[in-house]
């Protein structure tokens, strides 16, 4: 498949990309990994003027421990990070987030801060440009339709990242650079909640850094999947548990991951939960299985995975 | 838009080109360098027929742009070789007739050799998570790991 005209940059430093980003008027996009950037490239979903590669920033990819904080660098990759001994140790939920990623091969190259940042994804958006021409563009290819639900007034786009919710679950900060300075902010602030344009970041921002705070957790990832490698997820839960609360993020229905805290653990309170995510969830005929079964799947992942986390506990 | 002039290593012989930003390595190796082992199938990264290894890293080469090429040690399926003599991996291939149409094959064996190259002696379960990278639409896999089974004893 043929690419889009574009200029290529190879940033060295994070004030660089962002300067060129600034000289391009905007009209750029980040380059880490590109196994979610390139296909949207090829496919015409995206066309800017510059590509900003930010594979040669040192900077962001280091991994290291501050100050009750494991600070990871955005270009860490999931590979690399999923053999990370503290990552095993203390947090399960991401470490088996990571294992479930696409492939060994697309790990090696994807990046922590590429699942992140992913577009949200539909079957009938993630097409050619002919496919979308001869059907029409919906919402979030700038047309005033939905073309899973008719009439529909909003976009019903999955997010797809796997790592997202387990890091929620861990209580997860970004820090954030762009034109304007940086930031920090809490993972699940990064989530616009419109599947047009799932991510809330400002003009030229990049991701720096994700922050996990350093505290021992039990925890496990539960995904939905049709084929047992490359897939992205159709229900994804992550749970992680400290003492006798935890914390549960639903991921892969709709353009934002959503968490529940639980603060009791017995049955009643782990069905309510369920019962609440379920309620919450609002699937529709945009991915490869039924929205009635996968509506049913993020209850029946929500009681397993914190099941399995307890057995595991008990042991 | 004005071409990139880059340069890198392709299996052990360095080579500079003009090339366009737009342009991905798997169009760079089989259009300019004529090395055809790699194929393209879908072009979305989904099924690992276009793998290479760059630095050590087995990757979907119709994901990489040209230009991140720049000063990259690569190495293709005819690379493998050395003075006429086929790589273990090839041979456990033919031998056990882990190959049907043969599209896959060239993107299979890449993955595997990024994995006999980080581990010598992989478990039967290893090498299944790793070639579930790649996608083969005949054989069903069983032949594949068993190449690579043989290939990884022999290599040691």
């Amino acid at each position: 498949m043929i690419l889009p005209k574009f200029k290529y940059q190879r940033a060295l430093s994070i004030a660089e990309a962002i300067d060129f980003y600034t000289q391009v008027d905007g009209q750029a996009r980040y380059l880490a990994g590109g196994t979610d950037l390139i296909p949207l490239l090829k496919q015409r979903l995206l066309t800017p003027a510059a590509i900003i590669d930010l594979k040669h920033i040192k900077a962001l990819k280091t991994l290291s421990q501050d100050d009750g904080w494991l600070a990871i660098g955005a270009n860490v990759a999931l590979f690399d990070l999923k053999k990370d001994p503290l990552v095993k140790g203390y947090f399960p939920a991401l470490a088996e987030s990571l294992e479930v990623t696409a492939c060994e091969t697309l790990q090696m190259r994807g990046t922590l801060g590429g699942n992140i940042l992913q577009d949200t994804r539909c079957l009938l958006y993630n097409k050619s440009l002919e496919w979308r021409t001869a059907r029409g563009f919906c919402w979030k290819m700038g047309g005033q339709a939905c073309n899973v639900v008719p009439n529909a007034q909003a976009c019903f786009s999955n997010y797809c990242s796997d790592n997202a919710p387990a890091l929620i679950t861990l209580s997860a900060q970004l820090k954030l650079a762009g034109p304007r300075g940086e930031r920090t902010i809490k993972l699940e602030k990064i989530f616009s909640g419109d599947g047009r344009k799932p991510l809330a970041l400002e003009p030229g921002e990049l991701l720096t850094q994700v922050r996990i705070p350093l505290e021992k957790t039990k925890g496990t990832y539960e995904k939905l999947r049709v084929r047992d490698s490359m897939d992205y997820p159709l229900v994804g839960v992550a749970v992680s548990m400290k003492g006798s609360s935890a914390r549960v993020c639903v991921g892969g229905v709709g353009p934002a991951p959503r968490v529940y805290q639980l603060n009791k653990l017995d049955e009643t309170s782990i069905k309510d939960g369920a019962g609440q995510a379920v309620a919450d969830a609002k699937p529709v005929l945009n991915a490869t299985l039924s929205p009635v079964y996968r509506k049913k799947m993020v209850g029946v992942l929500f009681k397993r995975a914190i099941k399995k986390v307890q057995r595991e506990g008990a042991r | 838009m004005r071409t990139m002039k880059v340069t890198f290593q392709i299996n052990n012989e360095e080579v500079t080109l003009q090339v366009r930003p737009y342009e991905t390595l798997l169009e760079t190796l089989r259009e300019r360098l004529s090395l055809t082992g790699a194929k393209e199938a879908c072009g979305m990264g989904s099924c690992g027929a276009c793998t290479v290894v760059m630095n050590g890293i087995p990757l979907r080469s119709c994901l990489v742009l040209a230009p991140e090429a720049d000063g990259a040690v690569i190495t293709t399926v005819e690379g493998l070789q050395q003075e006429g003599k086929l790589h273990p991996l090839q041979e456990a291939f033919m031998k056990k007739g882990a190959v049907q149409c043969g599209f896959c094959t060239s993107g299979m064996i890449m993955t595997a050799k990024a994995l006999l190259d980080r581990n010598k002696t992989p478990t039967k379960k290893e090498i299944v998570r790793t070639i579930s990278s790649n996608i083969c639409r005949c054989t069903g896999y069983k032949k594949i790991v068993e190449a690579v089974e043989e290939a990884g004893k022999k290599t040691t």
